[in-house]
């Protein structure tokens, strides 16, 4: 038994640390989800060149061939700023799903991009704003012989906007079937929304035609092979960023005076901290135990859906209690808790919402007849 | 990071085969009564046999307390045979905190730092060994969280302690051997200044004990009249008790942890997998599946919050926070399960027959959710301990008391 990091685990967490306390300045990334797009380029550059994009991948692949604890080291770290660019989305989820689902060529053209952050991959499912699963996939795909034919709207695409990549997910006589799509292609265009949806864009595909090659294989399956081993780190990501929010509200504490003294000294403003620091550790310690299960090889699929629903809920839950100890000030759009209160938000629907993967949990456990 | 319990490293192996197989003998024809010994404290005397004759057995092997040196009785294992021994336990349902009624996982430590050589040498062995059962009497009808505000005088006269005074809702509905009182020993000196800790054998003359019936169960009041009890049982020093109570309370507070998981919700699964309604299984239901997936996910969170307590402890690092955190959050799910219980069950969750059905005793359940959510202090006096610990609104973090 052990609860702590490695040597190795606290030398990299101290390395990331200090590019987060560099570069990813709370207000500077307040702005970026307020009146850009959520995405910072040359934050992104930084991460390829630091190798920490595709540190799942094989090293053959230029990846790091880290274990999924290392990685989630990182992403804990990454989720304190929130960091702004789609290292989760394009440097760890779209390269496993074209390990999981690729062919020795599309591996060979992909991965080693993706890890350079020149090819900046976005999972494209959602045709719609609720639900999540094979059955939502509505899109239209035309087989034409040597080739498909694109035709219908994904609305809500995590990091839709910085990828030049789509992984498009769409219905044919198969199933569902995984198409990578260029945004560069004709019939590609994409919409932001801003604000709250600073992160998300809508993709449309209007009669966009795509060779062959551009196939993956396994459908639904190869989204769910690479989803059991990466959710956990975007469940870190939030833990990483729940934490921070802990320190900054402890701290508002303390520095914060009302009726002659600090805040903290008033007990309901402690029952928030309380509650907020059971959501971040339930959050974690579930987190962290999954991937100790997926690096030890033990059965983790009820694990992985139960973190991912833990882990949203706690992000959720843990800004809304900050919210309570920073009140007015909390609310400002320049004010560090706001692009938590964005990612949270956001967070909580990407790659399924709690309610799906509690259902999905108790699907794993407790199998039902038929 | 390792979250391993089942899986033991090589060198464990041997001796976890040998608590599976000493194990396996002690509990032959106990094993009705496996589940109910975590979470039960019905007045049921077979289980309360049964659980002083594990403890003794356990006792003997020094297994009830295998970390401790043998000098005092313990087995001087390390803490990797005594989490091995722990999930070993647990496999039944048990844990060594709750093999039987005793208080000694936290009198015994408490003693151990605060207690001389010779007290040590007395006090410690018959508790390591199970012979004893030892309530811990602090509450008093003025001073429950306000646990500092003892009104219960210990004055010296001579070689001697003369205790007066009333504490209550204490202990359970068999007798114990010995009380472990928190006292004051100069009522004109300051608050917290003025306390002692007492380890008082309860056939002194003068004690009188009373049943109080509660929703959870047989708590009691002790009266002491004119108590004598011997100096040399005042442990930790004369009006120094506060410092004891460090010890005390971080132990109580959830600051010890655990690696042994709370099998209510697993019997619950049980119970919804084996169970019809209207011909379908209750685990069809997708209304009992939500209820159910709830109760697992906060089920998994006190877990791991007693696991990473448990590795604070036994690694000497007491965790900042976690103790009280434990206490407080386990509590609320307690209490948001036993509403959960009659959410599934219905009427038969508060059917007072344990014969009515065989899979856990969730009456209790629904009794002592909302029943024991003040034990050891209030959920507001544990807040207020997590407050301390992580600072708020202070400029230094109160340090937790290291408790092995």
């Amino acid at each position: 038994m052990d609860f702590s990091y490695s040597d190795e685990q606290v030398m990299l967490q101290k390395t990331i640390a200090g590019f987060m306390e560099r570069e990813v300045k709370p207000d500077r990334v307040t702005r970026l989800y307020q009146h850009q797009d959520g995405y910072d380029a040359g934050m992104y550059r930084t991460a390829a060149q630091s190798g920490w994009l595709g540190m799942l991948l094989p090293e053959q692949y230029g990846g790091g061939g880290a274990t999924v604890m290392d990685c989630a080291v990182a992403f804990e770290e990454f989720g304190r700023g929130p960091l702004p660019a789609p290292v989760f989305s394009a440097g760890v989820l779209t390269p496993q799903l074209v390990l999981a689902g690729g062919s020795d060529e599309q591996k060979r053209q992909l991965l080693p991009a993706m890890c350079k952050g020149e090819v900046m991959a976005a999972l494209a499912v959602s045709d719609s704003g609720m639900g999540w699963g094979p059955e939502m996939v509505e899109m239209d795909l035309t087989d034409t012989g040597d080739g498909y034919v694109l035709n219908g709207v994904k609305s809500f695409v995590q990091d839709g906007h910085p990828a030049n990549l789509y992984v498009v997910a769409a219905r044919s006589p198969r199933g569902v079937d995984l198409l990578l799509v260029e945004r560069d292609r004709p019939g590609v265009s994409v919409r932001q929304y801003g604000e709250l949806l600073a992160s998300v864009a809508e993709v449309r595909f209007e009669n966009v035609r795509v060779p062959q090659s551009a196939l993956l294989s396994g459908g639904w399956d190869t989204i769910e092979a690479a989803l059991d081993q990466t959710l956990p780190i975007l469940c870190a990501f939030k833990v990483g960023a729940c934490q921070q929010i802990f320190d900054i509200t402890v701290d508002y504490t303390r520095e914060r005076v009302a009726f002659g003294q600090p805040i903290g000294r008033f007990q309901r403003v402690q029952d928030h901290v309380v509650e907020l620091a059971d959501h971040m550790d339930g959050a974690r310690w579930i987190t962290y135990e999954t991937i100790w299960k997926l690096d030890t090889g033990q059965a983790s699929k009820g694990f992985v859906h139960e973190a991912k629903a833990a882990a949203s809920e706690g992000y959720y839950q843990v800004v809304n209690y900050a919210h309570k100890v920073w009140a007015g000030p909390g609310t400002a759009l320049d004010h560090p808790l706001m692009a938590h209160h964005i990612a949270s938000r956001v967070l909580y629907q990407y790659l399924g919402d709690p309610a799906y993967h509690k259902r999905r949990m108790m699907d794993a456990l407790y199998p039902t007849a038929g | 990071m390792d979250f391993t319990l089942e899986e033991v490293a090589a060198e464990l192996k041997p001796f976890q085969e040998e608590v599976r197989a000493w194990l396996a003998e002690a509990m032959k024809g106990s094993d009705h009564l496996r589940w109910s010994a975590n979470w039960s404290t019905r007045e049921e005397d077979e289980e309360y046999q049964f659980r002083r004759k594990l403890g003794a057995t356990l006792g003997a092997k020094g297994w009830l307390f295998p970390t401790l040196s043998p000098e005092y009785g313990g087995a001087g294992l390390t803490p990797d045979h005594a989490t091995v021994l722990e999930a070993e336990l647990s496999a039944y349902g048990l844990a060594l905190d709750h093999v039987y009624y005793t208080l000694a996982r936290i009198v015994v430590p408490c003693i151990l730092y605060h207690g001389t050589e010779e007290q040590k040498r007395e006090l410690i062995p018959p508790m390591v060994r199970g012979e004893n059962v030892v309530w811990q009497v602090l509450t008093e009808p003025q001073s429950g969280s306000d646990v500092a505000n003892v009104k219960t005088t210990a004055i010296r006269q001579g070689d001697h302690y003369v205790v007066n005074g009333q504490k209550i809702m204490v202990g359970h509905h068999l007798p114990p051997d010995f009380l472990w009182a928190l006292v004051c020993n100069d009522p004109s000196r300051p608050r917290h200044e003025n306390l002692g800790w007492l380890f008082i054998p309860a056939n002194t003359p003068g004690i009188t004990i009373q049943h109080l019936p509660m929703l959870m169960g047989i708590k009691n009041a002790v009266f002491f009249d004119d108590v004598r009890v011997p100096a040399k049982y005042l442990v930790g020093g004369e009006n120094n008790g506060w410092e004891v109570s460090h010890t005390h309370m971080e132990l109580e507070h959830g600051g010890g942890g655990s690696v042994t998981g709370d099998p209510a919700i697993e019997r619950l699964l049980t119970y919804c997998q084996e169970t019809k309604r209207a011909g379908k299984p209750l685990m069809a239901d997708p209304h009992i599946r939500e209820v159910l997936a709830e109760a697992l996910i906060e089920a998994h969170a006190v877990r791991l919050m007693n696991q990473r307590n448990y590795w604070h402890r036994i690694n000497r690092k007491p965790h900042p926070y976690g103790g009280a955190q434990l206490r407080y959050y386990q509590r609320t799910v307690r209490l948001r399960n036993a509403q959960r219980v009659q959410q599934v069950l219905g009427y038969d969750a508060m059917v007072p027959d344990l014969t009515v059905n065989e899979f856990a005793d969730f009456e209790y359940l629904m009794r002592g959710g909302p029943g024991m959510l003040h034990g050891g202090g209030t959920l507001d006096t544990d807040r207020l301990i997590v407050a301390r610990r992580m600072g708020l609104g202070r400029a230094t973090k109160e340090q937790a008391a290291v408790t092995i």
